[in-house]
């Protein structure tokens, strides 16, 4: 059976034949049982392509994942510090770090200062423009020092906003989930690199890694923020 | 062809979509921003949640035997892009696409190596040497694996992963009609295919 409309057959499944091609081809089928017949076979193949279920791998990639773009595949994956400092210790010198760290801090600066230098605002918007960047405008070593009262009213204020969000279901509580999940990661983090620091306060690399650890939270927590609103 | 942004298709499959409004998508785009910002079990989060579906479309489109490496290969690349996903469209929608991208790439090469062709209405019908009986007992997916290349691709990219005729024969330079003539060819052949 092969006759000139077998070959528009799945077009016309598809939806796609013009009006008068579809009319001349069901009065075709009316009379023709072998192209009712392929008919039917197509569209058990296409409902059986739509069902088929995506399979994982057997084996797991992402340890070899993990290993290529360099971020640990264990358990746990906030990288220790130990591993860090000395990963980074064999690649940069102390002078190159604090010329790095400053470059960081000038590229990130340009909003923190409109920011500092703007009237004080108040809630969750306000905070997503001040940006994870608001504050660093000094140098890395002893900026924690200086700004962590203002970075510790930051946090609290989009703690408070994610609260918010959490408490008026703006936020599902999957979102909830990862969001505390990485926060204790993140507070983790800067747990040990407060610890380190305590031990060696002049370090450049510590005071980078920990003033790093702290905008990534504060860039989580504006995300998070962020995030409520938009679901009203 | 360097194809990098997200399709405009709406994906019969697409796992976004399905949970549009629901509890993962804000989780996603935490994850995203996370993963984006360096965080690597944000990013394995991310893995996990569609590994299945990269892999799954390497199996496909390509063979079962490189699919891991082309997976790795998507994830891989999806970490160094990350910077440049501005959420236009869902995450896995832009994964996918990308996804898409490393299998056409690596395809030449493959097609190359392979240096095999069929009559694309008849490939199930024409390898030599083969039982009919075994080729009944083929698995719908292995009978997939055994379509000819641009049979095989089109009718992945349409019946399985939702993409128009507009769409695939943009990712694989041909004309749309080039594409339903295949899509059909295919659908023909896997007739005999279904249990």
């Amino acid at each position: 059976m092969n006759d000139t409309w077998t070959e528009r057959l799945s077009e016309y499944i598809d939806g796609t034949l013009a009006e008068a091609e579809r009319g001349a081809l069901e009065a075709h089928l009316a009379g023709c049982a072998a192209c009712r017949t392929t008919l039917d076979e197509l569209r058990r193949v296409v409902a059986r392509a739509r069902a088929l279920d995506d399979r994982p791998p057997a084996a797991d990639l992402w340890p070899a994942i993990a290993e290529q773009i360099g971020v640990s595949s264990g358990a746990h994956h906030v990288v220790s510090l130990a591993e860090r400092r000395t990963r980074r210790r064999v690649a940069f010198t102390v002078p190159q770090l604090a010329a790095a760290a400053a470059l960081l801090l000038l590229l990130g600066s340009g909003g923190a200062y409109l920011a500092l230098h703007r009237p004080p605002l108040t809630g969750a918007g306000a905070i997503a423009q001040r940006g994870p960047a608001a504050d660093l405008t000094t140098s890395p070593v002893g900026w924690v020092q200086k700004t962590s009262s203002r970075y510790d009213a930051a946090v609290a204020e989009l703690e408070g906003a994610l609260e918010q969000g959490r408490a008026s279901g703006r936020l599902d509580s999957a979102t909830v989930r990862v969001l505390t999940q990485s926060l204790v990661t993140i507070d983790s983090a800067i747990v040990q690199a407060r610890r380190a620091l305590a031990a060696d306060p002049g370090s450049a690399y510590l005071n980078q890694h920990l003033a790093d650890t702290m905008r990534r939270k504060l860039e989580l927590l504006r995300r998070a923020s962020a995030l409520a609103p938009a679901r009203t | 062809m360097e194809l990098t942004s997200p399709g405009a298709a709406t994906l019969r499959r697409d796992p976004d979509q399905a949970t549009s409004g629901g509890g993962t998508g804000d989780a996603e785009t935490a994850d995203v921003a996370l993963a984006a910002s360096g965080d690597g079990s944000a990013f394995e989060r991310l893995y996990r949640a569609h590994v299945a579906r990269v892999h799954s479309l390497a199996r496909r489109m390509i063979n079962p035997d490189v699919a891991d490496d082309i997976t790795q290969d998507v994830f891989v690349r999806a970490w160094s892009k990350l910077g440049t996903f501005r959420g236009e469209a869902a995450f896995g929608t832009w994964l996918h696409r990308l996804a898409i991208n490393v299998i056409l790439a690596r395809r030449t090469t493959l097609s190359t190596e392979r240096g095999r062709y069929h009559d694309a209405e008849h490939a199930l019908d024409a390898v030599p040497g083969r039982p009919v009986v075994h080729e009944l007992s083929l698995d719908f997916q292995q009978a997939i694996g055994r379509l000819p290349d641009g049979a095989r691709e089109v009718f992945v990219l349409h019946d399985v992963e939702g993409y128009k005729h507009e769409e695939i024969a943009d990712m694989l330079g041909i004309v749309p009609g080039t594409s339903k003539s295949q899509l059909h060819h295919a659908r023909m052949a896997l007739r005999k295919h279904l249990e």
